[in-house]
């Protein structure tokens, strides 16, 4: 059985153990509910109501996407952990770094599914109230896949050697850090502080740039988007994903599970 | 079963009381809401996380709650709205209409005016293609600021955009020759009541062109009594002196009060030669409109009224 496939059965199985998590039903739910409320909202505008529709739309995918990513990522390894099955997958031929990568890419699998799910009602909802659905929300809706894939590779890595509770702080200050880190990359150049700009160089370049996934004005106002817009972002998150995961197994490795 | 039965009660007991004491709770908002609170724009931008496109929505929902709430008093609203739509306006700077309703509803003072002209040139910057941001310059320009010129300019930049109205060459041209006068006006209002997108703002409009139409009519009789006074050697004693006796210049006089108004709205539809100004004026008004008068200073000051009746002498 070559690595790969190993792999591949442990995604399978992280699929079918995540979709069994009641937390990813219920924020399920809530994200629909956010889309349709989307709805209302829009009308209390008397003008641009279909893009506040979908602004809220693709803010409430990303939201409960990013919240799905977190609270059912930090907890894969935990559980295999206080359950004691990861003796008997670690028992087999399956190296550690397989396991970890094989976890991330259920958990990946799994949230993808649920954001081809929200993306399905956010394309109904939009229909049906007539707002115009086009290559600009698929573009935004690929990235926030992305994004998502990063933010699953981040928690991922924390809970490779700490506790559920402190992993998702921690994959949640990474992701808050990711919206900011351009921000802070102006701040820095505008101040008049040498370190505070080598300070904030350094926060731009070691933390994911996650801003660059958010392409939801330019879908909703239906602006164009070039393909670098597109293809670097996903180039961006493919290497920075594989350094993660790298950096993960290698702690992962020299885990003591007693 | 005895348990069961005391199950049940207690528990629809609890919900009888909850649902009093749900009852009980005011489900109005209060008269006087507070207004949410508005960070610098730059730190809202900051700090939605990459959900600004939403956040920019909730601040223009709440500007147009402000102005929905208080719109008999703009020099309330007037500082809030022009913070909230910057905070709009810089979390999504491509939103199209928030610029316009800046432009709308910021006239109670010059420097409103100004900071709507901002706010409009910000719009013109993502929305180079959207004559109507011209458009609301150019009427600001010239209703509110009595600069032509200017107005001119913004307008003839319309010209040349898609869509823009055929006739504002010619609205153009009057600005430029200083002929800018009701007819200019006409022309302004009739198109923003065309292109506006709000009631309210639609109702501000209408109430100049009444106006406007009013002051058409006192023209027509400021006209009538040129020439009663040529036929007759005097001045008119009363209104009456141009519709009956020897000197009658006109078979009626035309209605001192603006058309379709209901019936609760008639203030006894009459003119009179005002003892103050020797003009004669609309009973409805009880003055006589003039282009621009905000622009002279001393109507923007201490006046609490819509932007329209402010225009008005």
């Amino acid at each position: 059985m070559k690595a790969i496939e190993r792999i591949w059965t442990i995604g399978l199985n992280t699929v079918r153990e995540a979709i069994r998590n009641k937390l990813l039903y219920t924020l399920l739910f809530f994200a629909i509910v956010m889309i349709g409320t989307g709805v209302i909202v829009g009308s209390i505008s008397y003008v641009e109501g279909s893009r506040i529709l979908q602004d809220v739309g693709l803010a409430s995918i990303r939201l409960f996407s990013t919240g799905i990513a977190i609270f059912v990522g930090v907890g894969l390894i935990h559980g295999e952990v206080y359950r004691r099955t990861i003796y008997t997958i670690l028992s087999k031929p399956v190296s550690r770094a397989e396991f970890l990568i094989g976890k991330f890419v259920g958990l990946v699998m799994t949230i993808w599914l649920q954001l081809l799910i929200m993306s399905a009602a956010f394309v109904v909802v939009s229909l049906l109230s007539g707002a115009p659905v086009d290559l600009g929300h698929a573009s935004a809706l690929g990235l926030i896949g992305v994004e998502l894939a990063i933010v699953v590779a981040v928690a991922t890595l924390f809970s490779a050697f700490t506790t559920p509770m402190l992993a998702s702080f921690f994959t949640l200050g990474i992701y808050m850090m990711g919206h900011l880190s351009r921000d802070l990359l102006q701040i820095g150049a505008n101040s008049e502080s040498a370190s505070l700009e080598r300070i904030t160089r350094v926060i731009y370049e070691v933390l994911p740039d996650l801003e660059m996934y958010n392409l939801s004005i330019q879908a909703v106002h239906q602006l164009p988007i070039a393909a670098s817009e597109v293809w670097l972002p996903v180039l961006y998150g493919l290497g920075y994903v594989a350094a993660i995961l790298f950096a993960a197994s290698h702690i992962f490795e020299r885990r003591d599970f007693k | 079963m005895g348990i069961g039965f005391i199950r049940v009660g207690l528990w629809l007991a609890t919900l009888a009381l909850t649902f009093a004491v749900h009852r009980a709770i005011p489900s109005e908002p209060p008269a006087s809401r507070e207004d949410v609170f508005l960070p610098k724009p730059q730190l809202a931008k900051l700090a939605s996380l990459g959900f600004d496109a939403v956040l920019s929505d909730y601040y223009w929902i709440q500007a147009i709650y402000k102005v929905g709430a208080t719109r008999e008093r703009p020099e309330e609203f007037a500082p809030y709205v022009s913070r909230i739509i910057d905070v709009v306006t810089t979390l999504d700077p491509w939103v199209g209409h928030p610029y316009r309703f800046g432009a709308i509803w910021l006239t109670d003072s010059p420097e409103s005016v100004r900071r709507g002209n901002e706010l409009l040139r910000r719009g013109i910057e993502y929305h180079p293609d959207d004559w109507r941001n011209y458009f609301y310059l150019g009427y600001n320009h010239f209703y509110y600021l009595r600069e032509n010129e200017a107005a001119a300019d913004a307008l003839e930049k319309a010209t040349e955009l898609e869509g823009s109205p055929t006739y504002l060459p010619r609205l153009v041209a009057r600005l430029r020759s200083e002929n800018a006068d009701l007819e200019s006006s006409v022309i302004f209002l009739t198109q923003l009541i065309e292109s506006s997108e709000s009631e309210d703002a639609v109702a501000v409009y209408q109430g100049a062109l009444d106006e406007i139409d009013v002051e058409i009519k006192a023209r027509g009789l400021d006209r009538a009594r040129e020439s009663f006074e040529q036929l007759a050697g005097h001045d008119i004693e009363g209104l009456h002196d141009l519709v009956e006796g020897r000197f009658a210049v006109l078979e009626t006089l035309p209605p001192a009060e603006p058309r379709d108004l209901p019936q609760a709205l008639h203030k006894g539809d009459r003119w009179f030669v005002d003892p103050e100004t020797g003009r004669i004026t609309s009973t409805y008004y009880n003055r006589r409109y003039r282009v621009n008068t905000r622009a002279q200073g001393e109507a923007w000051e201490g006046e609490a009224m819509p932007s329209a009746e402010k225009e008005v002498l």
